[in-house]
Order: structure tokens, then sequence, then C-alpha cells
């Protein structure tokens, strides 16, 4: 159905550097993304595919084209506004975990609600109920560098789904793990999406990952393969 | 002739090429570092110029000191020569209270003649030096207190020639002619041709033969207070003048050679002197004085005065400036963690990694010397420049100060030197620590593991010797009067020592705060320290040095292992009620977990602000006590004043004078003259002036219950007033000003002739003994007396006649309130001009001491606001790496909502809280430095009783730090808060 779209894009071109020298990251990209789903992005090195993640979730701009999430135009926004839409209606995972290093993982997690607004304790309550849920309710006041690399990424994966926001956006967030640590997170990510029913999108190139998604789009030179 | 060069020049040069010689023996052996070392020196750009400036300023802040004590050195040597002009030793007899006693001119003939074909001798000149009135007929102005020179031009041919304003050249003052200098011609308002009548017991009336430079021919240069100038006569005019027929009092006394050189002959010539002087009837009591010897040797120790002042004082940024290396070597390491660890990967060993950083380290320090140096002299200038306006006026003249600029080749060295040696020891050691980083923790930003016993087991063995050294220092020193810095360091040491050892068995948190209480309040409670100390101890300027240290040390050390308390009471604050600011959370975070760079930054600004505000709040201190000063100098009394001769009763004569009644509501006559002291522990009688008040004048105010005197100390407990009316009616007690005192005398403060004054308890009996009737009495001292202007012994007045002492000559005036004290001043001298009164407005020569007191302590500020430099340097250095290492967490905020304003936010805040931090512990410690010494002995002693906190000058510290400090991680934090989110998620290193 129309209204379940959340994340459009049409003909959504990203150029880096112009003239001679002008390289096309994106090659008119039309995707829609519906609200629950979990959609694997898949493609070799160089495909576009964190151009894809980063353009369509505001985090960068795009040269031509148009991005609605939930009905907005995200690059008709500010800077302000898109930060404050990121803090309210999106999280992210990534590959390197980005954990502030200075902050414990409660500290970590509970963030994006300071940011947005929540007060202090109710921000402490749902972080410590999401790590514990997340297998880490011993690990609450650790830093990042006292946890192992499945931690500080479930960590990750707390820190962008503690605010509910209604898109994950997670860039390789299996590529710093090992096998064992990769499924874990897999798991968990599937868990998390039909517990949360919040839509996520991952870029990954481990087919583990996209097998676990509802559907999985190729890319190669900017494009979707059909 | 080839001069032999400076020993300590050829060191310190033989120390740079010992450097230089291992420095290449190890880039030959550690080729591979040293070109990685090259390399990175040349990748700078404005980081390089950032670390060159930090690093220079250790270097600037030694030159600059060296530069100013230079120059204070060549300014005193210049005033010097001027002032002693070709007199290089001179024949007088002192009387106690300081005048020339007269002697036969026989004796000059006779010795003159003696000592005719001595070979160092260029010739002597007797002289009658005195004081004098002068009134110029032609423009109807009378000066008061002039020197009476009185000389032949044919008998001081060796001393040179006058030079005239009109450049002509005259050998003496002809007969019947008076010359004057400058400065009494501009008081006078005279002129060539002028005709003057000069007062003394025979008034003489004259005429300005010229106006004569105070060159080296000039000499008794008169930079001193009240004193208008010099009057030129020939021989017999001031013999008449002063009714001294066939006398004189003084002989100038010429070496061959030149003014330079001649006084290498001193000593010899002396000897010379008083063997042939022995041999001559009626010349007993005269002394040869070294005269230039000596006034160039002091001439040298005010220049190395005033360059330890500023040593000192810049010793705290030279610190900080060290800290800075320290900080910038240890960020660099960490900037270069991957490239460490690879190059450790190709198998680089630990101590060539150690040698990359060296070779580096050798660049910049060998290039950030030479720039300091080059700074340091252009500081030095700066410094002259500010001298020579702030002096001007003040006896010397703004184009003799910046004509006396100069640096000696010594100071160029010795700074390029020490300059380099700091920065590549704090190079070196820094590298050493950089080495020890565990590359692989430092790459995953794993915490390093706690330290093993046997590390604390090795800190206690060090915490032992530094106990034991610490507590010898203390129990050798902690009574006496040695230095109080000594026992301060050795119990400092002890408490480090007990703290170290204290750390093998206990949780470190605990033993080091009580380190850091224990710092602070062993340095900073005044109280505490007179208690344990006692008040004997002496101490110059390093006392302030060692007390700063050692309580920013105590504060900083307090702050590392409580950072977590402090820094939940400002999120408190930061966060408010009930809401948390994401922005605070973040900015508090960095400082408390990166502690290293954190305390370092501390540390400058601490020091830097610290230094900042105890100069500041000294100066305010000094400015208040103005008031107190005033009060305790003067007695109540407007003006203090001598005569020529003496005035017949000076109360009745203003009393009948309707106009000076008008504005004289009080005055009293002083007995007056010169004594000698002696008593237990004084060596030799000390010859001082006398006072004592007559009684029973028809007009005078009683001078025993008007005067306002307080007294550092009094018998039985006393009031003042019980003190003044025991002297008044008891012919055995006297009372004795402020260079007595123990905490005075012991300092040299007040020492007539720069050596140590001796000092008297309550209750000790003196002997007092007029030199001219040879009268003795023996008195007890029942009070000391705050005072120090007018220095000398208070008698009764009965005893002070029965000794022989009946001229009255000194007096205490008031005016009444509302009028002008210069009006009534000039309306005073003019009425007793023929008896020559001089009057001193107690208030004007307090408040032109202090305000000199003032200029230098406000350039004192100036340069030792140069340290800013490593603070603003620091911080820019901090933030430039804090956006290079945190691309990715600032992505990463991006990404959870934090907008531009709150990234920039964040940065502000972080960096506000360090400098914040560091200028609330160098401003609370500044002032509580202060205040011990404001409340400590021998600031009572002084008169000192009020603290001032200079809230203006304390608001534009903080500014000046604060905003300069932000300035310098604007452009960084804009930069972080710019950073294109997509792209800082994926940062790399």
């Amino acid at each position: 159905m129309e209204e379940e779209v959340v994340v459009r894009g049409e003909g959504v071109w990203k150029i880096y550097g112009s003239g001679e020298t002008a390289v096309p990251a994106l090659q008119g990209l039309d995707i829609q993304i519906r609200r629950g789903e979990m959609v694997a992005f898949m493609g070799p090195s160089g495909c576009g595919k964190t151009t894809f993640l980063n353009c369509f979730s505001g985090l960068d701009d795009i040269t031509r084209g148009t991005v609605t999430l939930e009905g907005t135009n995200i690059h008709a926004m500010t800077d302000n506004e898109k930060s404050r839409y990121r803090a309210k209606r999106t999280g992210f995972v990534f590959q390197s975990y980005n954990l502030l290093p200075v902050l414990s993982a409660v500290e970590n997690v509970e963030m994006p609600l300071l940011v947005a607004g929540v007060t202090g304790r109710e921000s402490r309550q749902k972080a410590t109920a999401i790590l514990t849920d997340l297998g880490l309710g011993d690990r609450l006041h650790h830093r990042p560098s006292e946890l192992s690399g499945g931690q500080q990424q479930r960590v990750s994966l707390a820190r962008a789904l503690v605010s509910r926001p209604a898109i994950v956006w997670a860039d390789e967030p299996t590529g710093n793990l090992d096998e064992e640590g990769s499924k874990a997170v897999t798991a968990l990510l599937r868990r998390l999406n039909r517990d949360y029913q919040q839509t996520i999108v991952v870029v990954t190139h481990d087919p583990e990952v996209a097998a676990a998604c509802d559907r999985t789009v190729h890319m190669r030179d900017g494009k979707v393969q059909p | 002739m080839a001069t032999s060069p400076d020993p300590v020049i050829v060191f310190l040069l033989l120390v740079l090429a010992g450097v230089a010689l291992l420095s290449l023996a190890l880039a030959l052996r550690h080729r591979l570092a040293f070109r990685i070392a090259m390399r990175n020196v040349r990748r700078g750009g404005v980081r390089t110029a950032i670390l060159v400036l930090g690093l220079l300023v250790g270097t600037t802040i030694i030159c600059g000191s060296q530069v100013v004590g230079d120059t204070v050195n060549e300014l005193s040597l210049h005033y010097t020569y001027i002032a002693d002009g070709l007199n290089d030793e001179s024949i007088y007899n002192a009387s106690p209270n300081g005048s020339y006693t007269a002697f036969p001119y026989t004796v000059y003939a006779q010795l003159e003649a003696n000592v005719s074909h001595a070979p160092y001798v260029a010739g002597l000149a007797p002289e009658y030096i005195g004081l004098t009135q002068v009134y110029d007929l032609t423009t109807s102005i009378p000066q008061t207190d002039l020197n009476l020179i009185g000389v032949n031009g044919n008998q001081s041919q060796q001393l040179g020639n006058f030079v005239t304003d009109s450049g002509q050249s005259i050998s003496g003052p002809p007969p019947g002619q008076v010359l004057l200098d400058d400065q009494a011609a501009s008081m006078l308002n005279a002129s060539v041709g002028d005709h003057v009548r000069l007062y003394g017991p025979t008034p003489v009336t004259t005429t300005i033969g010229a106006i004569v430079h105070d060159d080296d021919r000039g000499g008794f240069l008169t930079a001193g207070l009240g004193i208008a100038g010099n009057a030129f006569v020939d021989l017999p005019t001031a013999q008449k003048l002063q009714d001294a027929p066939g006398l004189v009092n003084y002989i100038s006394v010429t070496n061959t050679g030149s003014q330079k050189t001649g006084v290498g002959e001193s000593d010899t010539v002396s000897a010379e002197l008083n063997a042939s002087l022995a041999t001559i009837p009626g010349a007993s009591g005269l002394k040869v004085n070294e005269t230039l010897k000596g006034d160039l040797a002091n001439a040298a120790t005010s220049g190395s005065s005033v360059s330890t002042i500023f040593f000192v004082l810049g010793l705290f940024s030279i610190a900080a400036g060290a800290l800075l290396i320290v900080g910038i070597f240890v960020m660099l390491a960490e900037e270069r963690k991957g490239e460490m660890g690879m190059l450790r990967a190709v198998g680089l060993t630990r101590r060539e990694l150690i040698y990359g950083f060296y070779f580096e380290g050798l660049a910049y320090s060998a290039g950030s010397a030479l720039a300091g140096t080059a700074l340091g002299v252009g500081v030095g200038y700066g410094l002259t420049y500010a001298f020579s306006q702030l002096l001007a006026g003040q006896g010397l003249t703004a184009a003799a100060v910046l004509g006396s600029f100069t640096f000696t080749q010594q100071t160029l060295v010795v700074s390029y030197v020490a300059g380099f040696l700091l920065t590549l020891v704090t190079v070196v050691a820094a590298s050493w620590r950089a080495s020890r980083l565990n590359i692989v923790r430092a790459i995953r930003d794993i915490p390093e593991p706690p330290h093993a016993v046997r590390t604390y087991t090795i800190l206690a063995v060090l915490g032992a010797v530094l106990s034991v050294l610490g507590g010898l220092l203390f129990a050798t020193t902690f009574q006496g009067t040695s230095s109080v810095s000594l026992p301060l360091i050795g119990g400092t040491m002890l408490i480090l020592g007990v703290s170290l050892v204290g750390s093998r068995f206990l949780l470190n948190r605990w033993v080091f705060s009580a380190m850091g209480v224990g710092f602070l309040l062993w340095a900073g409670v005044g109280p505490l320290q007179q208690a344990v100390l006692g008040s004997a101890h002496t101490g110059g300027i390093e006392v302030v040095f060692v007390h700063g240290i050692t309580m920013v040390t105590g504060a900083l050390v307090l702050y590392i292992f409580n950072a977590p308390l402090v820094l939940r009471g400002v999120s408190a604050l930061g966060g408010g009620k009930g809401k948390v600011s994401p922005v605070t959370r973040v900015a508090l975070a960095y400082p408390s977990r990166q502690p290293t760079r954190t305390t370092v930054n501390l540390a400058i600004f601490s020091l830097v602000v610290f230094t900042l505000v105890a100069i500041a709040t000294f100066g305010a201190t000094v400015a208040a006590n103005l008031e107190n000063t005033v009060t305790d100098e003067s007695g109540g009394y407007t003006f203090f004043g001598f005569s020529a001769a003496p005035i017949p009763d000076l109360p009745g004569m203003i009393q009948n004078n309707s106009s000076l009644n008008a504005y004289f509501s009080e005055a009293v006559p002083l007995i007056t003259g010169g004594i000698y002291v002696n008593g237990s522990g004084f060596g030799s009688p000390l010859g001082d002036s006398v006072y004592a008040a007559p009684l029973g004048q028809g007009a005078a105010s009683d001078f025993y219950t008007t005067n306002a005197f307080p007294f550092t100390a009094t018998a039985n407990g006393w009031s003042a007033s019980q003190v003044m009316a025991e002297l008044k009616a008891n012919q055995t007690v006297a009372l004795v000003d402020q260079s007595f005192a123990a905490a005075t005398a012991n300092v040299g403060g007040g020492a007539p002739s720069g050596g140590s004054h001796p000092s008297v308890d309550i209750g000790q009996a003196v002997e007092v003994r007029d030199p001219l009737t040879g009268n003795a009495s023996r008195v007890t001292v029942i009070g000391i007396l705050t005072e120090g202007v007018i220095p000398g012994i208070w008698l009764n007045p009965a005893l002070a006649g029965r000794l022989g002492y009946h001229s009255e000559t000194s007096y205490f005036l008031s005016v009444r309130a509302g009028v002008s004290a210069s009006h009534a001043a000039q309306l005073a001298k003019a009425a007793f001009f023929p008896w020559g009164l001089v009057l001193f407005n107690f208030a004007d020569l307090l408040s032109l001491s202090i305000n000199t007191t003032l200029g230098f302590i406000a350039l004192l500020q100036i340069f030792v606001g140069l340290g800013l430099a490593v603070g603003i340097a620091g911080m820019g250095i901090l933030a430039l790496r804090a956006v290079v290492e945190r691309r990715r967490e600032i992505g990463m905020l991006r990404a959870s909502g934090f907008t531009q304003r709150m990234v920039l936010k964040s940065f502000f805040l972080e960096y506000s809280f360090i400098t914040l931090l560091g200028i609330g512990i160098g401003t609370v410690l500044g002032l509580l430095i202060v205040y011990n010494l404001a409340h400590s002995p021998s600031a009572a002693a002084s008169g000192v009783s009020t603290f001032a906190i200079p809230y203006w000058n304390l608001l534009l510290i903080l500014l000046l730090s604060y905003g300069f400090a932000m300035a310098a991680v604007a452009v960084p934090s804009i930069k972080a808060s710019r950073l294109p989110p997509a792209e800082a998620v994926r940062a790399l290193e």
C-alpha cells in the first residue's frame, strides 16, 4: 500500500567532483521501502551502497532527484531540521560502532534520547531496559574499550533503537565481527525488527545478513540491478 | 690587546657543541629515525608554527628577563658615571646624621703634597658641600633645597670641565658667579646673567655665570626626593656663605686613566691616601671612600636584582612552557600511533622511536630557541620603553632609559642555550613517555592496565628516600633565619615522600588526595606555616615561586584524583533540574576521561593566572595600604620639614601670620641633631638622627598628645598615648623607628649604608651620645614606631638638652581641612625662606614611591602575561588535535541528531571548563598567597594591615585569559561543527 512507504527515492543522483573528474556514485536511483520492512542492500565494493545510505538517510546531500522519509522531502530540510529529524525518527548502526569512547555503554545509548529532549531519568530507564534486553545488563557502565566487538555493536544497536525510530540505517553492521558475532547481531536485528516493527535498511556484503532480510536490493555502478 | 673570552660563554658553547656532536653521531647511526624525524618537521605548516610558538615562550621569558637586567645595569652605570664623574675616591668625615664635618684646608694641602708623586693619583680637589636656598632676584622665584658645591676651577681640572647648555666648556665656577645645573635653573626659571642671592649663615649675592649639564663633571646628580638641583660656586664663596673660613669638608680624588679604567686602581689609591692621612694633623676622623667602585658595584646589584625578579616570576611561564612541550609531544605521539605501530612492525626498536622524537625535538628546539631569543630581545625593548615612560620625570629621563637599552653577548648565549636545553630535555622526557605507549592498547583505546605492585614498591622506595631528604632539610632549617623556602621545600618533599610510600599500601585516590590537601595546607595556610616555622625566617622573591608551585601542584593533584566528583557537580549545574543536557554530557566527558592532556592545560592556565593574580593583588594591596601607610608614617601630620637655620618660634610666627594661619592648623618644632646609638649586638656605634619635641612652647601643639604615630611594639603592653606620656615625663626612655625592629633589621631594611641595621628589643638599654659634646646617657627602649620615613631615635626633651641638643631645625606641620597642601607649602617656604625651610608632604612622598612600585608591578604583569601565550597555544593545539581525533565521534553525534550549533557548543563548553577551572585555581591561589603575605608578621611590622582584591583587574585577567583561550579554540571548533556527517562517520585517522 502507498501509505506504508517510509523511504522513497526518485531519480536520485549523487555525483562527486565536477567536470572531467566527476564521479557518479548514484545514477538515478528509484527506491521504495515499506514500514516494518527489513531490506538489505548488497553489491561489490564501490557500487554506491554507503553513498545510498548516506544520501537516503539525510547524512549527505544529493545532486539530483528527491528522497522522502515518511512523506517528507529530507533534502528540502535545513541542516538543523535534518538534525532534529534524525534525533527523533532515525537510528544508525555503523561498521566501526562509532561509540563515544569517553561515555559508558548506557551513556552512549541514552544520548539520542537526551538530544530529543527526553529527561535524564526516563532516558536512563529506557537505555538500561534496551541494553538489558540485548544481554548487556551487566555491562551498563563499561566504556567501549572495555567491551568486545560484538558487545560494542550491540550497544550501537541499542543506541539506534532506543528512541524507537521509524527507520534504522545500518552500514555493514557485521563488518568488524567474527562469524559468531555476525550471526548474533543479524539475529538480533531480525528480532528487533519483528519486536519493535521498525524499518531497517542494512547495507552489507554479508549474504547471511541479506538472507535474514525481507528482501535484498542488488546494486552495481550506482544503480539498482533488476 | 685581545680580550680573553667570557668563561660562561665558552662553557655554554662547549655544552652546545657537545649536544651537536652527540646528535650528529646519533643521526649517523640511526639514519632512518633521523630521516623520518626531518620529514615530520617538514610536514608541519600551521601546526609546526603553533609548535614553535609554544616552544619558544620559555626562551623568550629567559631572554627578556636577562635583557631587562642588562638594561637596568647599563642605566645604573650610566647614572653612576654621571653622578660620580671623575670622582673615584672621596675623603670626608660623615657626621651621624649624614652631613659632612668640616676640617682645615691645610689637611688637603698636606695630603696633596704627600701624594703628588703617587703613580695612580691624577689629582685632588678640595670642596665645601652643603645645602643652600637661592632667591632669583630677576625672576623673583625662591628655591630652598639646593646642593651647594664650592670648588675652585683651577684646583679641579682633573675632574674635567663643566659643559654649558650652549656647549661651551668652563673649567669651574668663576669668582663672583654661580653655576646652576639644569634642574636648579628650571626650578628657579633662571637664565644666565640673573642676579641671585644664596642663603646661609652669611648670605651672598652673585650672578648666574652659566647653566651646566649634570654630566661627568656636573656630578652630584640629584635624583633624590626634595633636592632641587645643584649650585656650584668657587670655594671662597662657599666658605663665606657657610661661615667656614679656611675650612673644607670634602676632598675629591681622581685616579689616572679614564673614568672606566681609573677605578681599577681604587684599592691602591685608597690605601695610599689612608696611609698619608694618618700622618696629617687635623685629619682625624677623615676616611677615604671608594665612591665610584662602590657605586658601580651597587649599580650591578640593582641590575641583577631587577633581572632576578623578572626571571623568578617568569619561572611560572617557563614551567607552563615546559608543560606545553610535554603536552605537545605526548599528543604528537598519540596522533602518530598508527605510524609508530607500523614502524615497530617493520622492525624499528623502541629506542629508535625515541631517537626519532629526539631528532624532531632537536630541530624544533634549535629553531624555537633562536626565535625565542630574538623575541626576548624584542620583549626586553618593549619593557625598556615602558620603563622609560614610567620613570621619566622621577629623576631619570626617557631618553637615558631608552639609550641604556642593551643586551650582552652572554645574555644571548645564556638565553639561547638555556632555552634550547630546557626544550630539548623536556622533549626527550616526553619522547621517552611517548615511546612507552603500548601500540596495540593505544590503537584500540584500551585503558592502560593498573600498575604492577613492583611499580608501587619502586615508588615507595623513592618516597622513603624523599622523606628522609625532606625531613633532613626541614629539620636543619625550620629554626633560624634561613630563607623560608628551604623548610618549605623540606616539608613538601616529606609530604610527597610519605604519600609515595602510602601509595604502596593504600588506595591512590585517598593517598594522593591527602597529598594535594597537604600541599595546599602547608604552602597556603599562613598561620600554620608561622606556627611551625616562626617568624624569624627571611626570603626573597623565590619564596613566591616555591609557594606557588607547591600550591598549584596540590590543587591539580586534588583535581586529578577527584575529577569525577568535580564534573558531576558541574554537570548538575549544566543540566538543570531533571533534564540532562547532551551537550554538557559530551563536553564534560572528555576532560574526565583524558586526564593527562586536561591536567597539562589546567596546569598551564593555573600557573600563569596564579602569577598574574598574585602580582595584581599585591599591587592592589600596596595601593590600599597607602592611606594606612601615610597615617602610620606621618603621625597624622601633613608635612615634615627642616630648615638650614633654627626658626625662632615657628608656631608663633604661623599663628601671627594671618595668611599662614588660614592654612596651618598645627606646628610642632623638633630638636634635631646627629647622634651615636650603641647597644648589645650593635658591633659599633650607629650614627643616626635624634629627635625631641620641646615642652611648653606657646603656640606649638603638644606633640605628645596630638601625634598619631602607631607602634609595632611597646613596653608593658602600653598604648601609644601611654608610651608618649612616658617619653614626655621620663628622661631614661627612648623610642626608635621601624628600622630597629627585628623583622625589618634582619632583612637589611632601612640600613643606612646598605648593610644590616642593628635591631633592638623592647626593654633593651642603649647608650646615646652626642658626637659634638661627647655627653652620653643610657636609655631604655619603650616603643618601636611603625614609621620608617623619619629614621632615628626619639628622646625626652630634657635629656636631649642635657646631652647638648638645642637646635630646633625640624618640624611637623598640619594643614586645615579643605585647603591645598601644596599651596600651604609654597606659602610656608616663602615665609620662612631666609631660614631655608624645606617641607615634605608625606602623602606625596609615599604616593610617588608607591606609584613607581605600582608601575613596576604593572610591567611585571605584562611580562608574566606573556605566559598566556603558552596557555593559548596549548588550547589551540588541544582543539586541533581533538578535531582530527574525534571526527567519527562528531559524525556519530551528528547522526544522532546533534546540530552544528550543539557540536560547537560542546567544544566551547569543554574548553571553557578547562580554562575556567585553571583560571579559578590560579585566581584562588594567587589571592591566597598575597593574603598570607599581607597577614605575615613582616607585613604587620611594615604597617600593612589591609588586604585588597583588585576586582576590575581580576575581571580583566579573567576576560583576557578566557577570551584568548576561546579565540584559540574557535577555528578548530567551528571546523568540527561543520564537518559533513557522512564524511565524518567514515573518517579514519
